[in-house]
C-alpha cells in the first residue's frame, strides 16, 4: 500500500491548502456516518440550536419574577418557577447559551494552547521538550478544583474570569497527547519529503501534522467543551465567578443556597443536570465514533 | 526492585512540584493589584483599624519588607507549619482548623477511592469477557452517564431521595447533613463510630458513583486490546484453562493502568468531595474552603489550597513507587 495513499498533504506543495480541507470533511463525513457520531453530533447540535435559539424562544425573561414561588410545572410554566418566582424554563433556556459558551470557547483556547504546546515539544525535542512536559507533569498532578478555586477567588468575579482561568488549565492533557503523536509522525516518510523537498518546520507543521492529529484535537477538545461546563459549574456552586450570571451552575448554586431541597423542587433541580448529562453522553458517543472509524483515517 | 536512578527522578519531580504549589501560593495575592485580604480587613474594620495594627497584619501575611524579604518570611513561617490567621474564625489559626477538618476529607476520599477502584474492577472482570454483548453495552452506557453527571448535583439528588422522599417513622432514611449527630460523644466509641459511618454513607455513595465509571472503563478497555495479543493467542492456542487465561493473563495485566490512574483519579476525586461536603454540611476541608470562599477568607484559602495539593502530591508520590514493584517496566523509560 502507498505510504501517504490516505494524506495527501505530503504528496505535493501546490494543492495542499485545498486538500487540507478535504482531510477536514473527509473525517467529520466518516462521524457523521458512524450511527454513534450521529446520535453524539445530532445531541450537540440540539444543545447549540437551544444555545442559540434559546433566548428568542424563552416564555418569559428569566429575571421576571412576576409569579408565584415554587410553582410546580403547569401548561403556565413547564418547568415550575423558582424561589422569587422565576421562569425556570426560561431561565435553563437562557442559561444553556451561557454554560455552552463557556464550553466552546475554553475547549478553542485549550486546543490552540494545547496544539502549539504539543506539536513544539514534539518537534523541537531536546530542552525544549523537557522544559514543557514538565511542566505539563507538574499542572496535571496539582489537583484541578482546588487550583480553579484559589485562582477564582482572587480575580475579579466575572465570567470572563472563569473562561480564562479554565482555559489556562485545560491544555496540558491535550497537548501531552499531541505531542506523543508528533513524535510518532515526525519519523514518518511524508514528512520526511516535506523535509527533504525543504519546507519550513512551521510549513511541515501546518500542511503535515495538524491534519494527522485532527482526530485526537476533536475528541479532546469535545471533552474538553464537558469538562468545562462541568468545572464552570462546580465553581459557581462553591459561590465563585459572577452568581448573578444565568447559567447551568448558577441555577444549582442558588438551588442550594436558598434551600429549594426543602421545597423538594426538583424541577428546578433536574435541567441543569440534564443538560450536562447529555452533553456528556453526546461527547462519549462522538468519541466511540470516531475511533471506530478513524482507523480509516489514520492508515498511513 | 526499586533503582535508586528511578526514585532520585521521582524526588527530584515530587520537590519540583511543591516548589510550583508554593510559589503559586506565594505570588498570586502578591499579582493582584491591592492585595485581596488587606482589602478585606480595610472594608471591614477600615474605622477601627490602627495604622500599627495595620502593620501587625501586613508583617504576619508576610507582606512587609522586599519581595525576597516577605518570600523568606514565608518560607520560615511554613515549614513552622504557620499559616497565619483565618479572618472569618478569628482568633483560629489556619494549620488548627485544617488539621481538624483534614481527617474528615481522607476518610471520605480514602473510602470512595477504595470502594470505587474495587467496584470498577470487578465490573470490568465481569463484563471484559462479554466485550460486545448486552450486558457490556448496558453497563458501558450506565458507567458513561454516570460519570457525565456533576458530582454535587447527584448529590443534590441523593439527598432528596434518601432524606426526604424515603422515610420511616417521620425520620429520612438517611442523614442528609454533618458529619456525626449532635447526641453522641466524640471519640473512639461505638456510638459514635456507628453515627459517623451512617452520616458518611449517602456522601460517599455520591463520590463512588462517578468515581467508580473511570475505572470500570479503562480496564474494559483495557482487556479490549489485551485480548487480541499475541501472548493470549498463545496461551489459548496451548489450550491454557479459561479462568486461568483470564485471571493470570489477561486481569492481571488490565490492572496496571487502573493502578496508573488512581494518582491523577485522586486528584479529581478531591474536587468531587469538596463540593459533596458544601451539599451535605461535611465538616471536612471542602466545606471550610467553601466557607472561606464565600466569607473572602484568604488566608484560609490560601492555607486548604497548599496543604491539600501537597497532600495529592505526595499521594501520587507514593503511587509511583508503588507501582514500580506492580510493573517494573516504568523504570526502564
Amino acid at each position: 500500500m502507498m505510504p501517504n495513499g490516505q494524506f495527501p498533504s505530503g504528496q505535493g506543495i501546490s494543492a495542499s491548502s485545498l486538500k487540507r480541507r478535504s482531510a477536514v470533511l473527509e473525517f467529520l463525513g466518516n462521524v457523521w456516518s458512524n450511527r454513534k457520531g450521529k446520535a453524539g453530533a445530532l445531541i450537540f447540535i440540539a444543545m447549540i440550536l437551544i444555545a442559540v435559539l434559546g433566548r428568542i424562544f424563552s416564555p418569559y425573561s428569566p429575571y421576571d419574577t412576576s409569579f408565584g414561588i415554587y410553582l410546580p410545572p403547569s401548561a403556565a410554566h413547564l418547568l415550575g418557577t423558582n424561589y422569587v418566582g422565576e421562569d425556570v424554563m426560561s431561565e435553563f433556556l437562557y442559561g444553556t447559551g451561557v454554560s455552552l459558551m463557556v464550553g466552546f470557547i475554553v475547549a478553542i483556547a485549550a486546543m490552540a494552547i494545547g496544539t502549539l504546546v504539543g506539536i513544539t515539544a514534539g518537534y523541537m525535542g531536546s530542552v525544549t521538550d523537557d522544559v514543557l512536559m514538565r511542566l505539563v507533569d507538574i499542572l496535571l498532578v496539582i489537583p484541578g478544583f482546588p487550583l480553579l478555586v484559589i485562582l477564582s477567588a482572587y480575580l475579579p468575579p466575572t465570567i470572563w474570569s472563569t473562561i480564562l482561568i479554565l482555559s489556562v488549565l485545560s491544555w496540558p492533557f491535550n497537548s501531552r497527547i499531541i505531542r506523543s503523536q508528533t513524535l510518532s509522525l515526525k519519523r514518518r516518510s511524508f514528512v520526511l519529503a516535506s523535509r527533504l523537498s525543504g519546507l519550513s518546520s512551521f510549513r511541515i507543521i501546518i500542511r503535515d501534522l495538524i491534519p494527522n492529529v485532527l482526530p485526537i484535537i476533536f475528541i479532546n477538545s469535545i471533552f474538553i467543551v464537558v469538562g468545562a461546563i462541568v468545572a464552570q459549574a462546580g465553581l459557581a456552586f462553591f459561590g465563585l465567578g459572577n452568581i448573578n450570571s444565568i447559567n447551568w451552575g448558577t441555577m444549582l448554586y442558588w438551588f442550594e443556597t436558598e434551600d429549594a431541597i426543602i421545597f423538594k423542587a426538583w424541577w428546578w433541580l433536574l435541567p441543569p443536570g440534564f443538560g450536562i448529562m447529555a452533553l456528556g453522553i453526546g461527547a462519549n458517543l462522538l468519541s466511540n465514533a470516531v475511533s471506530e472509524t478513524s482507523s480509516r483515517i489514520r492508515r498511513y | 526492585m526499586l533503582t535508586l536512578r528511578y526514585v532520585r527522578r521521582r524526588v527530584l519531580y515530587l520537590v519540583l512540584t511543591l516548589f510550583v504549589a508554593i510559589s503559586i501560593n506565594f505570588f498570586l495575592p502578591r499579582l493582584i493589584p491591592g492585595n485581596p485580604a488587606i482589602t478585606v480587613l480595610l472594608t471591614r474594620y477600615g474605622n477601627h483599624i490602627t495604622p500599627q495594627e495595620l502593620r501587625l497584619v501586613e508583617s504576619q501575611l508576610n507582606l512587609s519588607g522586599t519581595l525576597w524579604q516577605q518570600y523568606v518570611g514565608y518560607m520560615v513561617a511554613l515549614f513552622h507549619g504557620n499559616l497565619g490567621v483565618s479572618f472569618y474564625f478569628y482568633p483560629a489559626s489556619v494549620s488548627s482548623i485544617i488539621a481538624g477538618a483534614l481527617p474528615w476529607t481522607l476518610f471520605l476520599l480514602g473510602s470512595a477511592t477504595v470502594i470505587s477502584v474495587i467496584l470498577g474492577v470487578s465490573i470490568a472482570s465481569f463484563i471484559g469477557w462479554r466485550l460486545g454483548g448486552k450486558t457490556d453495552s448496558m453497563v458501558s452506557t450506565i458507567s458513561i452517564s454516570l460519570q457525565s453527571l456533576p458530582v454535587f448535583w447527584l448529590g443534590l439528588i441523593l439527598q432528596i431521595v434518601f432524606g426526604l422522599m424515603v422515610v420511616i417513622n417521620g425520620v429520612g432514611l438517611f442523614p442528609v447533613a454533618h458529619a456525626f449527630s449532635t447526641n453522641v460523644t466524640v471519640g473512639p466509641n461505638l456510638a459514635f463510630i456507628a453515627s459517623v459511618l451512617y452520616h458518611s454513607a449517602i456522601p460517599i455513595l455520591t463520590l463512588v458513583l462517578i468515581s467508580f465509571p473511570g475505572f470500570a472503563l479503562l480496564m474494559r478497555n483495557t482487556i479490549s486490546t489485551i485480548i487480541n495479543e499475541d501472548y493470549v493467542m498463545m496461551a489459548r492456542a496451548k489450550g491454557l484453562k479459561t479462568w486461568r487465561l483470564k485471571k493470570m493473563y489477561i486481569n492481571k495485566n488490565a490492572r496496571l493502568p487502573v493502578a496508573t490512574s488512581v494518582a491523577l483519579a485522586f486528584g479529581n476525586i478531591v474536587g468531587g468531595a469538596f463540593l459533596i461536603e458544601e451539599v451535605f454540611s461535611y465538616k471536612g476541608i471542602g466545606w471550610y474552603l467553601y466557607t472561606a470562599v464565600t466569607t473572602s477568607d484568604f488566608p484560609l484559602i490560601d492555607g486548604i489550597f497548599l496543604v491539600i495539593t501537597i497532600t495529592v502530591v505526595i499521594a501520587n508520590f507514593i503511587v509511583d513507587l508503588l507501582y514500580s514493584f506492580l510493573d517494573p517496566r516504568v523504570m526502564l523509560e
